[in-house]
């Protein structure tokens, strides 16, 4: 057993199989260990793995055949299946592997003589050199760990390893199958982990160099809670990470006093709404549509976007759905939008001044689709947000654009409505303008991750600065609760939908701040509910105000510590 | 126990008639020894490796000596038998 210390980023744990994802990776044999160095057991062991993904590739591959070629060609693969389980072969192999050979040199080597023998002779001996070859080289990219992985078809128990994963990787993740995702690099804000999240699937991000020493094939633990990657653990390691079972509770939850406040979930993904209604979400306070944008040639078409909209506002029957018009820019990036490199993206063109400018066609299908989904079933739960606003003009000028969209409709004679209309305040400007943003609006919500990252001035994905970027900081507390406090001056509600929502440390601390609505990952749904339900509103506005007082985020994890 | 086959496959002791043999091999406890005809006993392989079966590089029309040791020695001779002088459908190579 070893333990790697990384960033948890789910309160989940899963076991399973590592497999490394390294699109990037050449078939290139490693220099060779010394043989004293080798561990005789972990490589036959890896072997074997290597062996069965090969075995399970070429099964797959003799289906594909099949039903593309034809019973009989697909005839090559039993031959490939033949050699894989050939008694010479792998003998000689474990023998190469027993007198101190890693597995992938054993493979590399045995097979070479193998095929040196059949090239030596004449005919179709040498056409079998290539069979050979193939079946070689499937060993070696499972022990090398290079990926041939069809990301959407891993098989159940698959712990993920990547440098890092991209947002499009990740949700292309099946969260029944992904039992874990570990990566060398990233943080809890990190774009990757929010989805991963969303899909309950349990992550540790920033586990640094010494994840390139844990083989794919071995048996790991990701501890979300702990946030540790454990190789190789045992039993009672095991269970003691196993996901502590909060109780989920479907119905909306109230304080200790009766007050009511919707515990929301942010979601991308069809995956992640189902996700979120079976963690007992009180409707969705961050649908980010421009996953909706990711993976793809063309951008969604109108019918396609309602479709979505409607299917959530479907899942959520009585409860609220937040959607927030396309923010691409900054590290989301779409190929086909062919947006210029910026040298410093996340104070670039993104979000709102995307959609108000260079993309207002995409903007305007959007709102198209958005108003014909507040006329549908259950469109009066409908709310609309738009990302990254830094000015009053920004959002006068999006209200403009929704007031033509209607009057379009309303000219072609399409049902539609206007929504409930928010602004996300992520932007110091936007916080300090709260007051004149929510005049002209429904509501406003809060997205932490950037309001931290703008506030700190510390970049979210950057761990030599990950100590600034934290939102207890009294900085960012303040203009929290600025904000709130001029949002509801101005009779606006105010959500709050950054990661730190998730936190159940953390839920009477923001009930405290007078948050209306907390939205986030499905997964911590059920604990910040349980949170929730023992919170007494005096005692956290008590909370809130010493919180406010305090000068430095030790004073404020202090009083976090003794309450 | 041991018998002498000619091989009727176009393809002869290669590709798919091989992977037929092998697997067949495969299929019985008793060892199993392949070779080619009057090569003598050096020339006898493991008629479960693949690799050592497609390595006698036996081509249609050859003869091959057969040598079974174990407890189901008739059938497994006679199934391999069965492989060897089955020509495929079409006749052609396949893989």
């Amino acid at each position: 057993m070893r333990t790697l210390t990384g960033i948890g980023c789910t309160p989940l744990a899963g076991v399973g199989t590592a497999r490394w994802y390294r699109p990037e990776t050449a078939l290139t044999l490693p220099e060779q260990a010394d043989p004293d160095q080798v561990e005789q057991h972990e490589e036959h062991g890896r072997f074997e793995t290597a062996r069965n993904e090969a075995r399970a590739a070429i099964a797959r591959a003799r289906r594909r055949a099949v039903d593309r070629v034809g019973e009989e060609e697909a005839t090559i693969f039993d031959a490939h299946r033949e050699f894989l389980d050939d008694p010479q072969l792998v003998g000689d192999i474990e023998t190469a592997i027993e007198s101190g050979t890693p597995a992938e040199h054993a493979v590399a080597d045995r097979f070479e003589r193998a095929i040196t023998r059949f090239e030596s002779m004449e005919g179709r001996l040498s056409e079998r050199a290539d069979d050979l070859r193939d079946v070689r080289d499937r060993l070696l990219r499972a022990l090398l760990d290079v990926d041939t992985v069809d990301l959407e078809g891993l098989p159940r128990g698959t712990v993920l390893l990547a440098e890092r994963l991209r947002p499009s990787d990740t949700a292309r993740l099946d969260p029944e199958a992904v039992t874990g995702i570990a990566t060398r690099t990233g943080g809890r804000t990190a774009h990757t982990v929010i989805m991963a999240r969303a899909l309950s699937i349990p992550a540790v991000v920033g586990l640094g160099d010494r994840l390139d020493g844990v083989h794919g094939g071995t048996d790991v633990l990701v501890d979300g809670p702990a946030g540790e990657l454990v190789v190789n653990p045992t039993e009672n390691r095991r269970a003691a990470a196993s996901d502590p079972t909060t109780p989920v509770r479907s119905e909306r939850v109230t304080t200790v006093d009766g007050c009511e406040i919707p515990v929301a979930a942010n979601v991308g993904t069809p995956a992640a709404i189902d996700v979120a209604s079976n963690r007992g979400a009180d409707g969705i306070g961050l649908f980010r549509t421009e996953l909706l944008f990711l993976d793809r040639t063309t951008p969604p078409d109108e019918d396609e976007q309602y479709e979505a909209v409607t299917t959530a506002l479907e899942s959520f029957p009585g409860d609220r759905v937040v959607v927030r018009t396309l923010d691409i820019g900054g590290d989301k990036l779409v190929p086909y939008l062919d947006l210029p490199v910026e040298t410093n993206p996340f104070l670039g063109r993104r979000g709102l001044r995307l959609s108000l400018d260079e993309h207002s066609e995409l903007f305007e299908t959007q709102l198209r689709a958005l108003l014909r989904a507040a006329a549908s079933d259950h469109g009066d739960g409908l709310a609309v947000m738009f990302p990254t606003v830094s000015r009053v003009s920004e959002v006068e000028t999006a209200r403009d654009r929704i007031e033509t969209v209607a009057a379009d409709l309303a000219a072609e004679g399409v049902e539609h409505a206007v929504p409930e209309l928010g602004a996300m305040v992520e932007t110091p400007a936007a916080a300090v303008l709260a007051g004149a943003l929510a005049d002209r609006l429904d509501f406003l919500s809060i997205g932490t991750n950037d309001l931290t990252q703008y506030v700190m001035a510390a970049d979210r994905e950057n761990d030599a600065v990950a100590d600034l970027h934290d939102p207890l900081h009294p900085a960012v507390l303040r203009t929290i609760d600025q904000t709130v406090t001029a949002a509801h001056d101005a009779g606006a509600w105010v959500g709050l939908c950054g990661e730190m929502a998730g936190d159940p440390a953390l839920t009477r601390l923001l009930v405290g701040l007078g948050l209306d609505e907390l939205s986030m990952s499905a997964t911590t749904v059920p604990a910040v509910k349980e949170r929730l339900s023992n919170t007494e509103t005096e005692a956290a506005r008590s909370l809130a105000e010493q919180a406010l007082s305090c000068d430095r985020r030790a004073a404020v994890r202090d009083l976090l510590t003794d309450g | 126990m041991e018998r002498t086959v000619t091989v009727v496959p176009e393809a002869g002791l290669h590709a798919r008639p091989a992977s037929e043999f092998v697997q067949t091999a495969n299929q019985f406890e008793t060892d199993l020894s392949v070779g080619r005809a009057g090569d003598g006993e050096d020339s006898l392989v493991d008629a479960g490796s693949m690799l050592a079966v497609t390595g006698l590089n036996i081509g249609h029309g050859e003869s091959v000596r057969i040598v079974a040791e174990g407890p189901d020695a008739a059938a497994a001779v006679d199934a391999i038998e069965t492989v060897l002088t089955t020509p495929l459908d079409d006749g052609s190579e396949t893989a």
